[in-house]
């Protein structure tokens, strides 16, 4: 075991790498550059420009930019100064003055680092995660053992709603249900310190994943309760539960497994739109604008904190893997 | 019973994880959930006068990127930076030029040398003396290239700016910089130069320009020349302005408190030099209209900004239509031909293709009525409008007619003409309607070319990728018709880089606006300027932005202004108040 | 590997396999009714042009948001008319026609790239969870960068590249949207279908075929693929809305099907953009939104309908329940 994770951590280091080199040259590739203002603007001069370019290095030659900002650089004065291995994810190109570790996990004197952008979103994710865990397992397992009864089909139907659906028109609907009939929470929250008002965006953020859950636990459930090893142990008389709990779950949460790892990295970094309804202060609208506004050094910085949260969440799948089906073995 | 034990171990661990994660990153501080209008009282705050009443304002503009003076050119950015500092001068809600932290001013006799006069004793909202020389450091600041802020360009015209920002060698950059460092220069009353920021005495800023600069009084106004404190950038760093006590301002108010992307607030500044305001300000960030929208109507914003989709029910609710608040704005939208470009160097093509356009049809259907039908460039109300344009004004049989006398003769010898557009859902209304009315009207097929915005961007800069027209928007920066016609359409400007205008009877007039020193005839010469761009077509104006608004009842003294950053009366933040009688029990 | 021709009695009884499932299928209601459902939309797909009450591209000024027929007085204090059943647009132009034209996009970008997808991940998942080791440790770990970097750039570099060359124009740009969303969009189904062969791998009739020497291929197909069907039909059941509203996401970068003024066209509205458009317009016409969303819903959950019965009888071990 030990010997399999110091491999798979030394793995990451090529993937790591792998990512970081496909993101820096796709952005370099994308045309247009983190200064274009679209033409309704006025537009930055050629010298500003040259400045602009000198001061944040990409006056070099793109190979020497990839290796200063993974690795490091000398600076002006001639010291070594560290890239993102040493946790410098670089100057963010739109929010002049500010380091993209500042802005995705900054924080000031008197909070901790649950308040940072990365803190509020990995709350809120991990809430939408738990939501989907508690409620669609379960709701999956039930909907397997009810196959085509009512609570299969209620089931179905919600799960419909929540893919077909877009996220924002749930939150809309929730809003004016939760908020403007029943009063229970304002529409936009005033402080985030109050757990109230943490469940609307978690529900909003959770919805796909909830659904996605329950279906996938239901396909496998039904998938599993087929096999002919149940169908033996059934037939030798075993206690129903004693079925379910031994025979079929193990195997059944295989594919909702699979599934869950990733997702918590993509309910991590996917808050876009419960931050533009909700004013929630998470790291969503960094990984979405990042893009559009060519600012180099953040994408690079929010696509390798993905990347090393997808890495580490595919490795925890695999591990729980043979924990849930000891057959399976990890070398 | 293993698996399943382990499953409600570990299901019971995440619950457990995540509510200890919510549960126990309470802040130190919480803030009280308010009522409607109210705020709580600050002890903590530098100045201990208060008040109780706070206006809660939603920027629809989102969270902003930097609240630097010299850096910020967006809306978001700037509609924090007017509530904290004041600039030499400042406007009224009418567009004049009125006295800011400067009492008065004077110029030479041909407007190369101005002199502010700045207020005695007059005090940031710490209680220390800003005197003149905060003024010249934040000009040279602004000046600087190393700054390299948006709108460094804006004071180009200080004698050896422009050799100290776009010199070609180190000695004509050292050379340019000298020259500055001459030209800003902050004096005592008695005559002799400042070299204190502590001097009481420095109340005098003398400016020295390459060439007359009439319109100077406007520049002083704007958020570049806003007095930054040297010493709180030299210590804390280019990243100063994120913490919210850095912000030490001569504005009507000071900033509070700053929640990244969630809230920001504001309180009067009991240093203002002027009346005392009467509310505290809160900013919110949502962008998601129809939420806001909601929350307006759950009384937790008293100010928003409406909508397009919402105005129709505003205006057909009976309390919301008594809320709604619509004036006139400040910028200028149409479709600017590429008259480099085939086939829009012909000018009766340009001629046929604007008069295609029903202009009120466009601001009734398109717009939903937020925005003011126009054959002008600088909009209705600003200081150089003109009323009674009727040229290149929607007239079908014209367009046609037009066309035919082209050097095409028909729709069917046109090139392809592809509308190249940066989309947004609001963008591809706009241009599918465009296409359509050129096809109805013209027979022309315009085939519609959607791209990423900053993708589009990038095609504009280059005259060889540009496309054969585009949407133009052009707002002012000041209340002169300086920015109007000088700054977009002089040779060199930005129709020049965009699409390559350039006619050389409007420098001519440009040229003499720029520098005539009798305000009269600057207006007529900017009049005539403008006059002799829409004899050329070389774009068809559509309209003139409004100002669409949603204030609550209880919310008073609001003064208009068509320049108002995201929120109304935002260039008279003082005289806003609540009225507390009204609000919602 | 040389395929080996099936002995004749094999394939008689898969025949009689095929039968039964055929039996199975048309004996389970709700997938009967799912079949009749997709028909119904494929239908109004393919004669959209004879079907929709209005030229889907025609404005009529002055009747922008205009309600539903039946509301008397909508939020806009405007009254629905018959001649636009489900209102207009922020234009004036009729939903109910530019519904039906979206019929035609969206049931194509709805199925065409989840196929492609579900072969492609299906396909890599099955090999690495079939052989595992070392093969398995290198797929998976491609995948994991596929995974993390961003998807954004990719389609903006696809756009700026390749869109106005041949393979860009082909089928109004769909084509090129359909190899965007391939590119991306396979790792999921190949990590799921991977986890599940792990599992499937190590029981006892599968190593049964092994020993008795049954070649690779043959035990993935029969042995392996069934057990992972019944999560690849969750999976399209998930991945089919989404495609639909990634189409219009995308179309706002330029990518996928051009906005057309010509009323001839093929391919002029989509589901997912009348979804984008209704999203800001909710309370002053909330068709624009509503309309879209319940075809997508009910053409996903005619799917999962479908997509179970099909699976339910494939199975040849429910033949006695």
């Amino acid at each position: 075991m030990a010997k399999y994770l110091i491999r798979r951590a030394l793995w990451m280091i090529p993937v790591i790498l792998a990512i970081a080199l496909v993101t820096f040259l796709l952005m370099h590739a994308a045309p247009g550059g983190p200064w274009d203002r679209d033409p309704t603007r006025k537009q930055l001069d050629a010298s500003t420009l040259a400045k602009l370019e000198e001061q944040f290095g990409l006056d070099k030659p793109l190979w020497r930019q990839f290796t200063s900002y993974i690795f490091g650089d000398v600076d002006e004065e001639g010291n070594w100064e560290w890239g993102a291995i040493g946790g410098n994810l670089g100057p963010s190109y739109r929010q002049r003055g500010r380091t993209v570790q500042d802005i995705l996990f900054g924080i000031n004197d008197n909070t901790t680092f649950w308040h940072s952008k990365f803190g509020y979103s990995l709350r809120l994710a991990l809430l939408s995660f738990t939501f989907a865990i508690v409620v669609g397992i379960p709701s999956g397992i039930i909907s397997a053992l009810k196959q085509n009864t009512w609570i299969d089909y209620l089931s179905a139907f919600i799960a419909n709603i929540g893919v077909s659906v877009p996220n924002f028109v749930i939150g809309i609907f929730l809003i004016i249900i939760v908020s403007v009939w029943l009063g229970w929470a304002p529409v936009v929250p005033r402080d985030w310190g109050s757990i109230n008002v943490w469940i609307m965006p978690a529900l909003v953020l959770g919805f796909y994943t909830t659904a996605f859950t329950a279906r996938l636990m239901r396909s496998s459930m039904l998938e599993v309760m087929r096999q002919d090893y149940v169908r033996t142990a059934r037939a030798k008389g075993l206690h129903e539960t004693l079925v379910v709990d031994r025979h079929m779950l193990r195997n059944a949460l295989i594919p909702v497994i699979t599934m869950l790892g990733p997702s918590l990295a993509g309910l991590l970094t996917g808050s876009f739109i419960v931050e533009t309804m909700f004013g929630f202060p998470g790291i969503g609208r960094e990984y979405v604008t990042a893009i559009s506004n060519r600012d180099y050094s953040m994408i690079m910085g929010t696509t390798l904190v993905y990347g090393v949260l997808i890495s580490v969440s595919n490795l925890m799948v695999d591990i729980m893997y043979s924990w849930v089906d000891p057959r399976i073995k990890l070398d | 019973m293993r698996a399943k034990k382990r499953c409600t171990q570990l299901l019971a661990l995440l619950l457990i994880i995540s509510i200890l994660a919510v549960g126990c990153a309470k802040p130190t501080e919480t803030p009280e959930t308010t009522e409607p209008g109210a705020g709580t009282s600050e002890t903590s705050s530098p100045v201990s006068v208060t008040t109780d009443k706070t206006l809660r304002i939603n920027l629809n503009s989102g969270y902003p990127d930097i609240i630097d003076p010299q850096k910020s050119s967006f809306m978001a950015e700037i509609a924090h930076l007017i509530m904290m500092y004041q600039g030499l001068t400042a406007f009224d809600s009418e567009g004049n030029v009125i006295p800011g932290a400067a009492e008065r001013w004077e110029m030479n006799d041909d407007a190369t040398e101005w002199t502010f006069y700045i207020r005695e004793n007059l005090k940031y909202s710490d209680g220390s003396l800003l005197n003149a020389k905060r003024f010249e450091y934040a000009i040279l600041r602004n000046i600087n290239p190393e700054t390299a802020g948006e709108y460094g360009y804006i004071t180009d015209e200080i004698n050896g700016a422009e050799a100290w920002r776009y010199g070609e060698t180190d000695e004509e950059i050292a050379q340019g910089q000298e020259t500055v460092m001459q030209s800003v220069v902050a004096l005592r009353t008695d005559g002799t130069v400042c070299e204190s920021y502590d001097d009481p005495e420095g109340l005098v800023l003398k400016l020295t320009f390459s060439r007359p600069v009439p319109y100077f009084g406007s520049v002083a106004a704007l958020w570049v020349t806003f007095p930054v404190k040297e010493e709180i950038i030299t210590e804390k760093g280019e990243d100063w302005w994120i913490d919210a006590a850095n912000h030490i301002g001569n504005g009507p108010f000071y900033m509070a408190e700053m929640e990244p992307q969630v809230r920001t607030t504001f309180k009067p500044n009991a240093y203002y030099h002027g009346e005392m305001a009467k509310v505290n300000l809160e900013y919110s960030y949502i962008t998601e209209s129809a939420v806001v929208f909601q929350a307006y109507q759950n009384d937790e914003f008293d100010i928003i900004s409406v909508a397009a989709e919402d105005l129709a029910t505003i205006l057909n609710d009976d309390v919301l239509s008594e809320e709604y608040l619509q004036y006139a704005g400040s910028c200028t939208f149409g479709f600017i031909f590429n008259s480099s470009k085939e086939p829009f160097d012909d000018p009766k093509v340009r001629q046929a293709f604007a008069m295609a356009l029903d202009r009120e049809a466009y601001s009734r259907d398109v717009l939903s009525g937020l925005g003011i039908a126009s054959l002008t460039w600088i909009p209705a109300g600003l200081p150089g409008s003109v009323e009674d344009e009727t040229r290149w004004g929607y007239d079908p049989e014209a367009a046609r007619q037009a066309l035919a006398e082209s050097s095409y003769g028909s729709a069917e010898n046109l090139p392809t003409i592809v509308d190249t557009y940066s989309d947004t859902a609001r963008n591809r209304l706009r241009h599918e309607w465009l296409a359509a009315a050129w096809k109805e009207v013209l027979g022309v097929d315009v085939e519609l070319n959607p791209v990423e915005p900053t993708t589009y961007s990038a095609l504009t800069k280059d005259i060889e990728t540009a496309p054969q027209l585009f949407l133009l928007g052009w707002c002012a920066d000041y209340p002169d018709p300086q920015t109007w016609i000088s700054a977009y359409w002089k040779t060199g400007a930005q129709a020049w880089n965009m699409v390559g205008y350039s006619n050389a009877e409007v420098d001519e007039k440009i040229a003499m606006a720029d520098t005539s020193l009798d305000q009269d005839v600057r207006i007529q010469l900017y009049q005539e300027a403008q006059d002799l761009i829409i004899a050329d077509c070389p774009a068809a104006f559509m309209y003139h932005t409004t100002q669409a608004f949603l204030v609550k009842p209880w919310v008073t003294g609001i003064e208009p202004f068509a320049m108002d950053v995201l929120w109304p009366g935002s260039y008279e933040p003082t005289s806003v108040d609540i009225d507390t009688s009204l609000l919602p029990q | 590997m040389k395929a080996q021709p099936l002995p004749n009695e094999l394939t008689e009884k898969s025949n009689s396999l095929w039968h039964d499932a055929w039996l199975r299928l048309i004996r389970n209601k709700a997938a009967v009714m799912g079949v009749i459902i997709i028909l119904v939309f494929a239908f109004t797909a393919i004669f959209a042009d004879k079907i929709a009450p209005h030229n889907p591209l025609e404005i009529n000024a002055r009747s922008s948001f205009l309600p539903a027929a039946w509301v008397k007085e909508s939020a806009t204090g405007k009254s629905g008319t018959t001649e636009f059943i489900l209102g207009t647009d922020a234009i004036g132009r009729d939903v109910l026609s530019r519904l039906i034209y979206g019929a035609r996009v969206s049931m194509v970008t709805g199925f065409v790239p989840v196929g492609i997808i579900v072969v492609i991940g299906t396909s890599i998942g099955m090999i690495a969870g079939y052989h595992g080791g070392r093969i398995d440790n290198i797929v998976m770990r491609i995948t994991d960068v596929f995974y993390a970097f961003p998807d954004l750039l990719i389609y903006i570099i696809l756009v700026a590249t390749l869109r106005d060359t041949t393979v860009g124009q082909m089928f109004s740009g769909l084509l090129l949207l359909f190899i965007a969303l391939a590119f991306v969009s396979w790792v999921s189904v190949a990590r799921i279908v991977r986890g599940s062969v792990l599992s499937v791998r190590e029981q006892e009739y599968i190593e049964a075929a092994r020993a008795i020497g049954a070649p690779t291929w043959r035990i993935m197909m029969r042995h392996i693929f069934p057990n992972v069907l019944s999560e690849l039909v969750v999976i399209i059941a998930f991945t089919v809305p989404r495609m639909i509203i990634v189409e219009a996401v995308l179309g706002y970068l330029g990518l996928g099907l051009r906005p057309t003024t010509n009323p001839e066209a093929i391919f002029i509205s989509s589901w997912g953009s009348l979804m984008l458009e209704g999203q800001s317009a909710i309370s002053a016409q909330p068709w624009l939104l509503l309309a879209p969303a319940i075809c997508v819903g009910l053409v996903v959950l005619s799917f999962t309908f479908l997509g179970d019965g099909l699976r339910d009888a494939l199975d040849p071990r429910m033949k006695n329940t």
